[in-house]
């Protein structure tokens, strides 16, 4: 059941919610940039990382919401659960696209190349597309409820991609380093380091809220402006009837 | 030290300016729908209108 926009401007939460935000990340740049240590071989360039990092954690979250939402809606059909998924999907593929470009521009000056075709790119790239496909059908059909079904599916199939991506540096040997969270003995992070990790995967959380807030409340405007077009053509078309018959 | 600093500069101004525009896409995305949809509710009263007349 579609809610009226302007409930939903109405909300006051909002206002809190960017002061978090903004907040979150202004400690999350401090600690970044003044409080973690530089890391010893690779120097300064290693604080991308940090974004980098949180960045598909942030991914990850959306999709994973995003896919549970398809599968609410495929058992409830509540357009609510397909306003959400579609939100998560797009602010999470955002999201991904920061993490494959700041992967590339710290692959640059530390591998000596932006790119390289292995397990973790490939498979990261491939959940960026598969969520891009899912933007593009979701412009191509215009009946709602197939639009939202056909979406429902290719949003968990996106989701089933995260454990192949996240695995992809344990299951197979990759250029990508090895992980430093839950990477098993000898792998690990200076506790300054995890800090910094910490707050700046939270700040993205924050962020990934409000983006998902404000995406929500964008399609359930367009929504209601779908579903007063209809009820416009309606009239349209039994004004043009009436006049037939006269 | 000053060849890094420039990467990690690029990458840290890409990720802030995908989020920027991201949003600057929500908004304008937004204020478009807004007003297809007084346009609509016009459009619904002049014809609801217009039909009351008749």
């Amino acid at each position: 059941m579609p809610q009226p926009a302007s409930s939903i401007n109405a909300d006051k939460s909002t206002a809190p919610l960017l002061i978090a935000c903004l907040v979150m990340m202004l400690v999350s740049l401090y600690l970044i940039f003044v409080w973690a240590p530089t890391e010893r071989s690779m120097g300064i360039v290693q604080r991308i990382f940090y974004f980098h990092v949180s960045s598909a954690f942030t991914a990850f979250l959306a999709f994973v919401i995003g896919g549970v939402a398809g599968i609410l809606y495929l058992i409830k059909r509540d357009h609510r659960y397909d306003d959400l998924s579609v939100a998560c999907n797009e602010a999470g593929l955002i999201f991904a696209v920061v993490n494959l470009i700041t992967g590339s521009l710290w692959a640059k000056p530390v591998w000596g190349v932006s790119w390289a075709w292995d397990a973790r790119l490939t498979t990261m790239l491939l959940l960026a597309l598969i969520y891009a496909g899912y933007l593009i059908l979701r412009q191509s059909i215009s009946e709602p409820s197939q639009r939202a079904v056909a979406c429902a599916v290719v949003s968990i199939f996106g989701m089933v991609d995260i454990p192949i991506v996240y695995m992809a540096n344990r299951w197979w040997r990759t250029q990508h380093p090895a992980p430093v969270i839950l990477g098993g003995d000898g792998s690990g992070l200076h506790p300054d380091m995890r800090v910094a990790l910490a707050v700046a995967t939270v700040a993205m959380f924050t962020l990934l809220w409000c983006l998902v807030r404000a995406r929500r409340r964008l399609e359930q405007t367009r929504r209601e402006t779908e579903a007063l077009r209809r009820e416009v053509m309606i009239l349209e078309v039994s004004g043009t009837v009436s006049w037939k018959k006269t | 030290m000053e060849e890094n600093l420039k990467w990690l500069w690029y990458a840290f101004s890409a990720a802030w300016i995908l989020h920027i525009l991201y949003l600057w896409s929500l908004s304008v995305r937004e204020k478009r729908l807004r007003q297809q949809l007084r346009d609509l509710k016009s459009l619904l009263e002049d014809r609801e209108g217009r039909a009351e007349g008749d």
